[in-house]
């Protein structure tokens, strides 16, 4: 599944970014590598979202949560 | 006092409050430039301590050291190349994680670092420990905790910076031996990679050696290679193919977070993310549908308080300006200077420069909210709630900002522009915003509209402001379907930082630095523009002329009317009207009335007067609405066009700027006009 098909409160751990690649690094960089978890915090009716991930929020476009790769972290 | 001089550079994320820092250590004091040949600032200050001089330099927010962005490449050149003795890396310690990514980049630049961990205090309200003891070792660097607001440890910080800089690393204590065969010179980095990419940046750096034996850090130039850095790899040629096989960079940037992550779980005692007051306050702000509804009231805030409030003390601004051209002129007149002089003196300088000064109160106003809402971290959630809708015109959530403050005045709209964190999308905003009806052009629409519409007035000028709006928003489309972003390349990515109490003194220093940026820059435009439009208004073939309709304005119009006529306006009266509305747009109604001689044109009788002569003209209702149009799009005021200028930094935009609008208006008001003839 993808980033932007998650539910508000729920936390989910990143497989993969299908992206280009300028904006996977930028990602990257930012803290989302593989196994990271993000926890969605908030979604608009345009489907952007705010998201939390290493302690930091960041607000992400439906455009790139839709190339975000996650799976359900079953731990939570 | 002849004190040893320090270079320091502060490094740091977005939003650690590193500016908050640098502001304490050089007060107002700092200069404010801009890098060479970009418009990103550089803001540089001094501090003195024992008997060291610091000169230190604020580096653009950034979250890492590649060269992906022009902050990022500005920030590394500058520390590699120029005479940086000790690097400041400050770190938020509340969001520590993230902040380690750049700190870890920095020590790998090879100069001395010295962290600044700041915001030690919301640390510590989260019940949330750092070890540190563990963590300076952990990265070899010496680790000052500091608050920023509070002001405290900022001399032990200046200590630690001269007491480090001839000591690039501390010995790191590792935890452990990372890699199955170890390499003898780890022991002095904080960051090892994994035996496959620290045998390639072995190799890489033996062949940079070989060709450049003056290179200062071969260790950063290598991994930069293996991250494949398109700037490293152009600048020094070598021949790496035999060795780098692929792409390292995600597997670097994945072993630094490990790293990180490391250290992360070893020095955070109590690791608990509780940080109620943010969530509580953006499950308002944020809300999916509170959120719009507490935008426009903040904004209307806002708009409230920069021209309801900011126009009532422009009004003793400007009988304060009115007091002090009469009095020179009365002085000069004394003093039996000559008319020319005067009137260069009064209605060229004092009026031009003085009309700056009047606009001084909006500015103040509207950066003091500005920056309040950008030091409390509302700003970036800007971007957020207005994003679905501004997208859709290819523009940032942001640039909803400074196109509702057009509806004020076009010169603090521009400049609120620098709330947009894209060049491009700033450049974008500013060619459109002075579509936004501005409050000075009112004056015009009243006038023409009670001439010829009767009891359809309001809804003849209130129809401006949709039009402005319209075009704005068409214009914007039309320039992002020229233009086409791929939505997976250009999309929103922005930091939400945690709400805080906006600190005094930031936001001092920033409107201060706002204000006096204006007054300086704007000002000498503006003063040249208003010699030059005296000149064209009170002079002529026959030397100085105090009848405007034989000065070379009115020479242009006579030549120009032709120009406006399809349009309706091809009067030399109007055209001379128009031309005078460059100095200020409601500089148009005082014109008119002098161009036709007509005493008080806000009374009955003016009015009646000047609507008869109109009609002689032939100038009737259509000619008027078309009039409306023109002046709604043409060329903004002096004032507008300095501020472009200064915010573009560029005069290419300035005249795309000006070019577009002119050709907007005509394009508008002929259509108008050629269509409205068909039906009256």
């Amino acid at each position: 599944m993808n980033l932007s098909e998650g539910r508000v409160g729920n936390t989910y751990k990143v497989t993969g970014i299908d992206l280009p690649e300028k904006i996977t690094r930028r990602l990257q960089m930012l803290g989302m590598t593989n196994g990271t978890d993000i926890l969605i915090l908030n979604r608009k009716y345009s489907g952007a979202i705010i998201i939390k991930i290493r302690g930091t929020r960041f607000a992400l476009g439906k455009a790139f949560s839709e190339g975000i790769m996650v799976k359900e972290d079953r731990a939570k | 006092m002849d004190d040893k001089i320090l270079n320091v550079a502060f490094a740091g994320n977005p939003n650690c409050g590193k500016t908050t820092l640098f502001n304490a250590f050089t007060g107002a004091k700092l200069k404010v430039a801009n890098w060479p040949g970009v418009t990103v600032e550089k803001k540089e200050g001094t501090a003195h301590y024992h008997d060291y001089t610091y000169k230190m330099v604020d580096l653009p927010g950034i979250y890492s050291m590649t060269s992906y962005t022009m902050e990022e490449k500005l920030s590394r050149e500058y520390i590699l190349e120029d005479e940086v003795d000790v690097i400041v890396d400050v770190a938020d310690a509340s969001s520590l994680e993230r902040n380690l990514y750049l700190t870890i980049q920095l020590i790998e630049l090879g100069k001395p670092v010295v962290m600044a961990l700041n915001m030690m205090d919301i640390v510590a309200e989260r019940g949330m420990e750092i070890d540190m003891h563990r963590l300076p070792e952990m990265l070899g660097i010496p680790i000052v905790p500091v608050s920023a607001r509070k002001r405290t440890g900022l001399s032990v910080l200046l200590h630690a910076i001269a007491h480090h800089k001839d000591k690039p690393m501390d010995r790191v204590e590792h935890h452990h031996s990372k890699g199955m065969h170890i390499h003898s010179h780890h022991d002095e980095y904080a960051m090892v990679y994994s035996d496959e990419i620290e045998d390639i940046i072995d190799l890489i750096s033996a062949r940079l050696m070989e060709k450049f034996p003056d290179m200062k850090n071969y260790r950063w130039h290598s991994i930069k290679f293996l991250e494949n850095d398109k700037d490293i790899i152009e600048k020094y040629s070598i021949d790496t193919s035999d060795i780098i096989k692929k792409n390292y960079e995600s597997d670097i940037i994945n072993q630094r977070y490990d790293f990180i992550h490391e250290i992360v779980k070893e020095v955070l005692v109590n690791k608990e993310e509780k940080s109620v007051l943010t969530d509580t306050i953006d499950s308002v702000l944020t809300h999916r549908i509170w959120a719009i509804p507490s935008f426009l009231f903040i904004m209307a805030v806002v708009f409230f308080l920069t021209f309801t409030v900011g126009d009532f003390l422009k009004g003793y601004f400007e009988l304060g300006l009115d007091f002090v051209s009469n009095a020179v002129r009365t002085g000069l007149d004394y003093m039996h200077i000559g008319n020319v002089m005067t009137s260069l003196i009064v209605d060229g300088i004092i009026s031009g420069v003085g009309g700056i000064l009047t606009f001084l109160p909006n500015i103040f106003i509207l950066f003091l909210a500005l920056a309040f809402l950008e030091d409390s971290g509302y700003m970036s959630r800007v971007a957020y709630v207005m994003d679905g809708i501004m997208r859709k015109i290819g523009l940032s959530g942001r640039a909803f900002i400074p196109m509702l403050l057009g509806f004020g005045c076009s010169v603090p709209a521009v400049m609120a522009s620098r709330a947009l964190e894209d060049k491009e999308d700033r450049i974008k905003t500013i060619l459109v915003t002075p579509y936004m009806s501005c409050s000075a052009r009112l004056p015009i629409y009243v006038l023409m509209s009670q001439l010829f519409f009767g009891n359809k007035a309001m809804i003849a000028a209130y129809s401006m402001y949709v039009i402005g709006a319209v075009i704005a928003v068409l214009t914007e489309f039309i320039i992002s379907k020229i233009y086409k972003t791929d939505p997976k390349e250009n999309n929103l990515l922005i930091e939400l930082p945690e709400y805080k109490t906006p600190n005094a003194r930031t936001i001092a220093i920033y409107v201060w630095d706002k204000v006096k940026d204006y007054l300086s820059k704007a000002g000498t435009t503006i003063f040249v523009a208003s010699i030059i439009l005296w000149f064209l208004l009170n002079f002529g073939m026959d030397g100085m002329t105090g009848d405007m309709s034989t000065s070379f304005a009115a020479a242009i119009g006579k030549k120009a009317e032709i120009l406006l006529r399809p349009a309706g306006l091809g009067h030399w009266q109007i055209v001379v009207a128009l031309i005078s509305g460059i100095a200020a747009k409601e500089v148009v109604v005082s014109s008119m009335s002098v161009l036709f001689g007509v005493g008080n044109i806000a009374s009955a009788e003016g009015m009646s007067l000047l609507s008869q002569q109109l009609t002689a003209l032939g100038f009737g209702a259509i000619n008027a609405y078309s009039m409306m149009l023109f002046c709604l799009l043409y060329i903004p005021c002096a004032a507008t066009i300095a501020v472009i200028k200064r915010e573009t930094g560029s005069w290419k935009y300035t005249l795309i700027s000006i070019i577009m609008q002119v050709g907007t208006a005509w394009v508008v008001s002929t259509l108008f006009y050629q269509i409205a003839r068909l039906f009256v």
